[in-house]
């Protein structure tokens, strides 16, 4: 079953959607499907639910001593639907947009990305303060996102063919996958463990483990809920087992298929955001 | 006293077997109680086994202020103890910044990753990887291009090429915070920072660290230092002490007796009772769950001399009495009764000075002083025990020729000699003396003010040791290795007003006024403006401004459609005025911080500071793409905030919280001091305050040092204070004691002049010669005070007895430089020549302690030898009156002297260990020594004065 595939990566702070679990849900039970499918559906479903969505995300930052810091947000995403594709199984180019409301004095920062899935991603960070929108540098994307346990790469997702794939285990519930970077010298993990709700593809867990073979880093889905007929991740913890602190990020306002415009997600309106797609309600 | 004394020695003297079998007994209960539980501590869980302390926090005790804040901040900012690891190359050109250096380093790091094991309560345990500073570890932050900022690790993998390694060098230095820290200045040094969970990990680490970096070849020296690396370095260092030194100290003292009495039968006692005090009294130490610390390790370098003192006086009359009438039993009873009082109280006399240094309020050195003196009446109990039971029990036939035959005749010998010759010395220049001894005194008082109160526990390792050659390299290299931490914070007890913040009301109009002008593209954002400026003067309770929040997120909740954006807009408002409580990321704050580095960075001694300021014009700099003109605080709150959150884009977030909490109420400053000296670090504390003074703190912040260097100054400035009380409570104990003992307030004041000169010349010279006046060296003042008196009680006892004898001093002084006077000498050779094994130790505060002890022990002979015979001279007619009284009570002026001092006393320890103020013991003693002085006076009158009186 050692079958190296392109594929998958768990992440947690997109927006999710399927149709495709119902749709593949008796072929699932009649027979495991290959590594490389269930890579692929497990990307699909935590990264390409629906053409495009919005959700408010809070994160709730805990150090080891349980001191809290807040992260408010609002994440827009929107798929790069190439017109051969159907619209339920495209899995290419995508679109972020995250605006921060709060702490309050991050108002109005912006991160943007414009995911590729066949070369690195562009991203941008615009800072109101300093009235400065910057570039970030694609070397690595395993740096911290706004000073929570969650990477920059967690966001937008990691490319499924950065890893090799094996599948480890089957259970009643999940898949078992193992995650090997095909180049090391880009992360700091030396693999990661990926455990795949049978049901609906849901990535509902993973582990990291450093060159050392200690685990250190851990994701829990804590909450998933249907929305719009697609199963999705309403809270996520990940844990930094090295620091002792973790975050909990919660989402709500989750929609999807709202018609987002590819024009504001570009460079010009980081400095103007498009308050319609943004409001608290 | 000395009939219920006596009664114990003439019990012993018949059963001498009792005696030995107890002492015996006791000794090895002692041994096995201190002893079984630090070899199977499990097996005997009610007993407390050995337990060692080197840290030189423990030099206050666990609750004083200052170290109760130092361990909060410590945890408040996850700071913890680090192993440091210093890598230099002499030999590369390029310093450690070549590929075959920096791939040891990057080995070196990956490895220090792997310290881990788990410890006695089943947790994890070692190094911190995610605080764990290397090349490897660290972000390297700096503009990708134009319009691009970049985090990257700064050392991914090991260079391959000269220029990737030299990169590595450049991007290093151009960062504030590593600069001067992981790399050196001068681009040629780097050191690896391993924060452990626990600091008594540190010697396994240090252990595997060294195993590793012996297999590295090549050009680079590793230096593997830090403050807990020091502190089991000393522990193991202090073992050295006891092993080699204690049992040398035995050996020259054994070699010593053997010279004088030439009988090893009868030394032997001395040498036995020396040893069973010492395990008694570190039997008791550690069963009592004391710990061995830098003094209390010296307690048997202590006891042993001063142990044998007593024995020595013992053999030495038994020796020159014998002969007479070669019967033990006999000889032993007249010999214990002419010196059962002299003993008793030469050694309650150095217990005192010993038990004085529970005045200071150091825990180690209370421990100390308290258990030396209990070892030393332990030895005295032994002494009037153990010696006569010892000594009757030995064979007639074997003292056969024991003894000396002659009798206070003709001077034999070159001690004899010597001594005589200072004899005729002495009292024919009494007017001499005196004179010298003034002027002594003037240029030791001068010496004295020059004294300079210093130290520093890295030099307590000698010169050559690798601790102190690693801190002499690095802190070459480095911005300095001693850290010192400066914390700000708002004063919490100012600014409770429980009202809006100050400004509120013109910041919300300013507000109103530019959402009322016709381009702002929030509708109706005036309306709600001015609805918000209605609500905020109702806002009440503690936090007005969280009541307002509450209050607008009600309104924002039932908002029309229309009107939903504006009051988004004034919940941020209300939001932003909220974190003007984060005071450090007020760009002004921020200013006034650096401007304050920048100060202190001028001074010699501070090599280099780290601060949140650092951090935020770090930041600033690399986003306006690494030009030199913008490392500087941005202007306002949000672009500090807008920074500190790019700087939380990085491999390593969780740095920030070393320097700020995250509520941005507390910062703290960290300094990187070039010296660890007591005496910069106060420097650096007074740099601080002035600059405090003419530049007034913003934002009514206040703020406190903590760090281990600055804990050094307060035990320092505590124990010099401490030690003067301890210094006053010894002399005036001492000078009580011998006024009881002599019923005399002058023949007391007598008895003290030579060790109060011996101590004036001896400190007046620590001044002079520069030598810092340290923890050994201000703990030996008020200890040598009560060993130095001894020799006077024996000068003096035998000159009262001898003068009656005589008739006249002047015909007296001879007999008494005859055998009391050798006596006495031989007392100060074997004490001093016993503390000289300590010169081996490899420790500086026992070196310095042997020394001074010995010389402090030769001076106070000679001052006694000199002074002692010239002053009775031209005090003959005083100290020697014709009339007599009976006691203590009958001599009015002794009895007032007397109980002032005991006031005194009283009033020292009560303002020492209780809050009362100098008003209230003033008025108090005052009229206690009235009381007692009228008592005195009656006392004297009473018709049995009166009739002892010829």
């Amino acid at each position: 079953m050692n079958t190296k595939y392109t594929a998958n990566q768990i992440a947690l702070l997109t927006l999710a959607l399927t149709t495709f679990g119902a749709l593949l849900a008796p072929l699932a039970t009649a027979q495991t499907p290959s590594v490389a499918n269930i890579v692929a559906k497990a990307n699909r479903t935590a990264y390409y639910q629906g053409k495009d969505g919005s959700a408010k995300v809070k994160m709730t930052i805990t150090d080891a001593r349980g001191q809290i810091r807040n992260r408010e947000m609002t994440i827009l995403r929107r798929d790069d639907v190439s017109p051969g594709a159907k619209g339920d199984e495209h899995c290419g180019d995508q679109a972020f947009y995250v605006y921060f409301h709060r702490p309050a004095d991050v108002n109005k920062m912006v991160f943007m990305v414009w995911k590729h899935v066949d070369k690195d991603d562009d991203r941008w960070l615009y800072l109101p303060a300093l009235d400065l929108v910057k570039r970030i540098a694609a070397s690595d994307e395993r740096t911290s996102f706004v000073g929570s346990d969650f990477l920059y790469e967690d966001v937008s997702g990691r490319g499924m063919e950065e890893d090799g794939h094996e599948l480890l285990e089957t259970t009643a519930d999940t898949y078992l996958l193992k995650n090997t970077p095909k180049d090391p010298k880009l992360v700091e993990f030396s693999y990661y463990n990926v455990w795949i709700d049978r049901q609906t593809f849901m990535p509902v867990k993973a582990e990291y483990y450093d060159r050392n073979g200690k685990l250190y880093r851990r994701m829990e889905v804590l909450e998933t809920k249907e929305i719009q007929g697609y199963p999705t991740v309403t809270k996520a913890k990940m844990s930094n087992l090295n620091t002792g602190g973790h975050t909990i990020a919660e989402y709500s306002r989750v929609k999807y298929d709202i018609g987002l415009p590819e024009k504001i997600f570009a460079e010009r309106y980081l400095r103007r955001a498009p308050r319609k797609y943004l409001r608290s309600r | 006293m000395k009939k219920l004394g006596m009664r114990l020695t003439d019990w012993s003297i018949h059963h001498p077997k009792t005696v030995l079998c107890l002492a015996t007994v006791i000794t090895v209960l002692f041994v096995l109680g201190a002893a079984l539980p630090s070899v199977y501590p499990k097996a005997f869980p009610w007993l407390q086994g050995v337990k060692v302390d080197t840290d030189p926090e423990n030099m206050l005790s666990p609750d004083e202020p200052v170290r109760v804040f130092h361990n909060r901040m410590k945890e408040a900012f996850a700071l913890r103890d680090m192993v440091v690891v210093g890598v230099v190359n002499e030999e590369h050109a390029d310093g450690v910044f070549n590929v075959e250096s920096l791939k040891q380093v990057y080995e070196l790091a990956e490895f220090a990753k792997t310290l881990r094991w788990t410890v006695e309560d089943g947790s994890e345990g070692g190094v911190v990887e995610a605080d764990l500073l290397a090349p490897s570890t660290v972000d390297n932050i700096e503009p990708g291009g134009p319009g691009v900022v970049k985090f990257e690790w700064l050392m991914p993998e090991p260079p391959s090429t000269r220029e990737e390694a030299l990169a590595i060098r450049e991007k290093a230095r151009r960062l504030p915070f590593l600069n001067g820290t992981l790399i050196s200045e001068d681009g040629r040094a780097l050191c690896l920072y391993l924060p452990l969970t626990d600091k008594h990990l540190s010697y396994r680490v240090y252990t595997k660290l060294k195993e590793r970096v012996s297999g590295f070849g090549g050009g680079n020296r590793f230096f593997i230092t830090g403050l807990p690396v020091a502190e089991d370095t000393f522990g193991v260092e202090m073992f050295i002490q006891m092993g080699i030194c204690a049992p040398l100290a035995m050996l020259v003292i054994f070699l010593l007796m053997i010279y004088f009495f030439r009988k090893l039968s009868l030394i032997v006692s001395p040498l036995i009772i020396a040893l069973i005090s010492v395990i008694w009294t570190m039997g008791l130490l550690i069963m009592t769950g004391n710990t061995i610390h830098i003094m209390s390790s010296m307690i048997p370098i202590f006891i042993m001399p001063i142990a044998v003192l007593n024995a020595i006086h013992i053999i030495s009359m038994f020796f020159d009495r014998y002969q007479q009438t070669r019967d033990r039993v006999k000889t032993m009873e007249s010999v214990m009764d002419s010196l059962f009082m002299a003993m008793l109280y030469t050694s309650l006399t150095t217990a005192a000075g010993f038990a004085s240094l529970a005045l200071t309020p150091i825990p180690p050195v209370q421990i100390f002083g308290f258990y030396a003196a209990f070892g030393i009446m332990i030895s005295w109990v032994l002494t009037v025990t153990f010696i006569p039971a010892f000594i009757v029990m030995i064979p007639d036939r074997k003292l056969q020729n024991f003894g000396s035959s002659h009798h206070e005749d003709a001077p034999q010998g070159t001690l004899a000699k010597a001594l005589h010759a200072v004899s005729g010395f002495a009292y024919r220049k009494a007017w001499g003396i005196v004179i010298v001894v003034v002027i002594i005194l003037g240029v030791a008082t001068y010496g004295i003010t020059r004294i300079r109160i210093n130290d520093n526990p890295m030099r307590w390792f000698s010169a050559s040791h690798p601790i102190r050659v690693g801190d002499r390299v690095l802190n070459s290299h480095f911005g300095g290795t001693y850290m010192a931490y400066l914390v700000f914070e708002p004063d919490e007890s100012e600014n409770r007003s429980g009202s809006l913040p100050a400004g509120f009301a013109e910041r919300l109009q300013t507000r109103v006024r530019k959402l009322s002008r016709p381009d702002s593209e929030i509708a109706q954002a005036a309306i709600v403006f001015r609805k918000l400026a209605e609500e905020a003067p109702q806002a009440k309770g503690a936090d007005p401004l969280d009541a307002l929040r509450t209050r607008v997120e009600e309104l924002a909740d039932s908002a029309s459609d229309e009107q939903l954006d504006a009051w988004d807009e004034a919940l941020l408002f209300v939001e932003q005025e909220m974190q003007r409580k984060e005071v450090f990321k007020n760009p002004d704050v921020l200013r006034y911080i650096a401007r304050l580095q920048e100060t202190l960075g001028a001074s010699e001694i501070v090599g280099k500071s780290n601060s949140l300021a650092d951090v935020v014009s770090t930041v600033h700099r690399e986003l306006f793409e690494g030009k030199a003109e913008y490392l500087r605080i941005p202007d306002t709150q949000a672009a500090v905030a807008q920074c500190l959150i790019t700087f939380q884009n990085s491999h390593r977030p969780q740095d920030l919280w070393h320097f700020v909490q995250p509520d941005y109420r507390r910062t703290s400053l960290w300094l990187q001091l070039r010296s660890g000296d007591n005496q910069d670090m106060a420097t650096v504390i007074d740099l601080v305050d002035s600059f405090v003074r003419e530049n007034p703190l913003p934002a009514s912040l206040k703020y406190q040092w903590f760090g281990q260097t600055y804990i050094n100054v307060v035990w320092q400035e505590k124990m010099v204070r401490g030690l003067l009380n301890a210094l006053l409570g010894s002399f005036l104990v001492v000078f009580l004691m011998m006024t009881i003992l002599f019923r005399s307030a002058l023949w007391g004041l007598l008895s003290m002049l030579p060790l109060t000169v011996t101590i004036a010349i001896t400190y007046g010279a620590v001044g002079l010669a520069g030598k810092d006046y340290d923890m050994p060296v201000a703990v030996l003042s008020s200890l040598s005070l009560g060993l130095a008196v001894d020799f006077a009680i024996h000068f003096l006892e035998h000159a009262r007895v001898l003068r009656e004898k005589h008739g006249t001093w002047q015909a007296a002084v001879g007999a008494v430089f005859g055998e009391p006077a050798r006596a006495i000498w031989r007392n100060v050779i074997v004490i001093a020549v016993g503390f000289l094994p300590l010169l081996f130790a490899p420790l500086i505060p026992y070196k310095t302690v042997g020394v001074l002890m010995a010389t402090i022990l030769v001076v106070a002979g000679f001052t006694t030898l000199l002074i002692l015979p010239a002053l009775m001279r031209l005090l003959e007619p005083l100290l020697f009156p014709e009339s007599k009284t009976c006691c203590l009570a009958c001599n009015c002026t002794t009895c007032i002297v007397s109980a002032a001092v005991a006031v005194l006393l009283i009033v020292i320890s009560v303002y020492q260990y209780m809050s009362v103020g100098w008003t209230t013991l003033t008025w108090g003693s005052a009229a206690a020594v009235l009381a007692l002085a009228i008592l005195c006076r009656w006392s004297s009158k009473r018709e049995k004065c009166q009739q002892e009186t010829v």
